[in-house]
């Protein structure tokens, strides 16, 4: 049973290590649910891929979706409004039932079993290799490499937009590059563990960092924590008691955060 | 730990397929139908678990890690197969068990022997993907093909314990001949309602229909996983109302209430019958499987 828990606490792992810092953003930017909006718009892409003759999970379909993401991506940068006349989240959501509807007419004239392309689009932690692990593991690091090199100008965009815009920062341009490898590592991680672990590991381990502390580096440090021990208690709890590993590991998040609200609440005390 | 790990799996590289003639054969299925089959052919000798039961939808199995534990201690691996039981293929590549993976000793497809129907024929263009190439994979609704089945597990069971190919061959003679007499009996059961028009939620009766010869003129899913678009319903009242059909059979875990709809306006019943094994209490054996649907059918079709 160990062993068979290994791959996937690797993934969770590094799940925890790009998800966590990602979510510190998400949480600021108040664009919570971005990510589901970014791998609906991918799994839109390779729906329409699989509908001319791409097969599943090739470079191709990938190349499609990732495209795809970009468009997102585009569009979340350009509907940052100076003078909010609606918050950034009904964009959001818009965005995300559109997509999803979207892939529900496409699959409707699509020649085979819709049920099979749906399934084979979502992941599942438990099934996780160890090329998968690598190339994540290489995609994120690149991607945390990025951000960790323009890190000024990526936190300033995201903590204090009116500040950029004094500094003369193009933000426009830094919001289509914050979206775009937010959608890149989104869509792989959705292809490996599914949309509600990878929402998860994106606002939780943030939330409770944020609720437990103001600096950003303990925030950091938090996160990753919470996130590592959270991913070993859900996988231990699936192991032990049989439950399906994703959903294990979602619960055992929410049990993270009634713990640190409580303990939050009587800190404050 | 590491020592047992270790001992474990040097006996897979030294033996691998062999059973040891004590030991009962570890055998796991992908459905309750599949195991009911290699009970009945098994016997004593064999121990054997389904990965899912009859109340689930073969194509959504939600897997746990004991699904890999147990496909991982497995001799051999029984597989409705024809990409109706994808999630199986995961389990296998998870477990990393050799001798079940395609191509093992222990591996067994059952759609292997069958005569499948609705195999796409002409020329297949890459637009139409690699779905649904081998055809409609809800063969074991045709008791006949009860046979192949049981014949690819007999077949099996007796490469991996050839110690006991006897008591398995026999097992399987007593199983046909049983078989024979109930799909007799079935069959006169349904003569009534020869050429009787149906109407299906999900595209997975074909074979049970050419058996009980049904004909059956749509279904509620215009295409299978894809939910009835409003103009489709329309249409297929339309449809049954002309065709004076009187049921709409539909598995218990689809969508009742589309369904009911559907009947409401249109005069059919809905007859909800369960697929496999253990879908509904006291179907617990492929021959009570095919009892209760088959009386409660007849039933249905008679007022």
């Amino acid at each position: 049973m160990f062993e068979l828990m290994l791959l996937p606490f690797a993934a969770c792992l590094i799940l925890t290590g790009i998800h966590a810092y990602l979510g510190i953003h998400v949480i600021e930017r108040e664009v919570i649910f971005v990510d589901l909006a970014l791998a609906q718009i991918a799994a839109l892409g390779a729906i329409i891929a699989f509908l001319f003759g791409m097969e599943l999970h090739s470079t191709a379909a990938y190349v499609f979706s990732i495209a795809f993401t970009f468009v997102g991506a585009t569009i979340f940068a350009l509907t940052r409004l100076k003078e909010r006349k609606v918050s950034q989240e009904a964009i959001i959501g818009i965005v995300y039932a559109v997509s999803a509807a979207c892939s529900i007419l496409v699959l409707d004239r699509a020649p085979s079993e819709a049920e099979h392309i749906k399934y084979m689009l979502v992941g599942n932690i438990l099934f996780v290799k160890w090329p998968e692990i690598i190339k994540m593991a290489v995609l994120y690091g690149v991607i945390g490499l990025f951000h960790f090199i323009y890190r000024r100008k990526f936190l300033l965009i995201s903590l204090n937009s009116e500040e950029a815009q004094k500094e003369k920062i193009p933000i426009k341009w830094w919001d289509f590059l914050f979206y775009a490898t937010f959608g890149v590592v989104v869509t792989s991680s959705v292809e490996i563990a599914g949309v509600l672990l990878v929402f998860s590991y994106l606002i939780v381990p943030a939330v409770c960092a944020m609720l437990l502390s103001d600096k950003l580096k303990t925030r950091l440090l938090l996160g990753w924590a919470l996130g590592s021990l959270t991913s070993l208690i859900g996988l231990y709890l699936s192991a032990t008691l049989d439950f399906p590993t994703g959903a294990a590991i979602v619960c055992a998040f929410g049990l993270l955060v009634l713990g640190v609200a409580i303990l939050q609440r009587l800190a404050v005390r | 730990m590491k020592n047992k790990l270790s001992l474990a799996l040097m006996m897979g590289y030294l033996l691998p397929g062999l059973v040891l003639a004590t030991d009962k054969l570890e055998v796991v299925t992908a459905t309750s139908d599949l195991a009911d089959f290699v009970k009945a052919v098994g016997g004593d000798k064999v121990k054997v678990v389904s990965l899912s039961n009859g109340s689930q939808d073969p194509h959504f199995i939600e897997p746990r890690p004991s699904m890999v534990m147990q496909v991982k201690k497995a001799d051999v691996l029984v597989r409705i197969g024809m990409d109706l039981d994808l999630w199986v293929q995961s389990l296998i590549e998870a477990s990393r068990n050799s001798k079940v993976m395609y191509g093992g000793p222990g591996y067994l497809d059952a759609s292997r022997k069958i005569e499948k129907l609705e195999v796409p024929t002409g020329k297949i263009d890459a637009s139409m993907g690699d779905i649904h190439l081998y055809g409609n994979p809800h063969y074991w609704l045709d008791p006949e093909n009860a046979k192949p089945i049981l014949g690819s597990i007999v077949k099996k069971l007796c490469e991996m314990l050839p110690s006991e190919s006897e008591y398995f061959n026999k097992n399987y003679e007593e199983y046909l001949r049983i078989l024979d007499s109930a799909i007799a009996k079935w069959e006169e059961e349904m003569k009534p309602y020869a050429g009787a028009k149906i109407v299906t939620y999900h595209n997975s009766w074909p074979y049970f229909t050419k058996r009980f010869r049904l004909e059956i003129i749509g279904c509620v899913e215009p295409k299978p996983g894809i939910p009835p678009t409003p103009s489709h319903i329309v249409s297929l009242v339309k449809k049954i109302k002309e065709e004076k059909v009187k049921v709409i059979i539909m598995e218990p875990y689809f969508n009742l209430k589309v369904t009911e709809k559907i009947a409401k306006d249109s005069g059919a019943k809905v007859v909800v019958l369960p697929p496999s094994v253990g879908g509904i209490q006291g179907a617990n054996t492929y021959l009570h499987l095919f009892e209760y649907n088959i009386g409660k059918l007849a039933e249905s079709l008679q007022d």
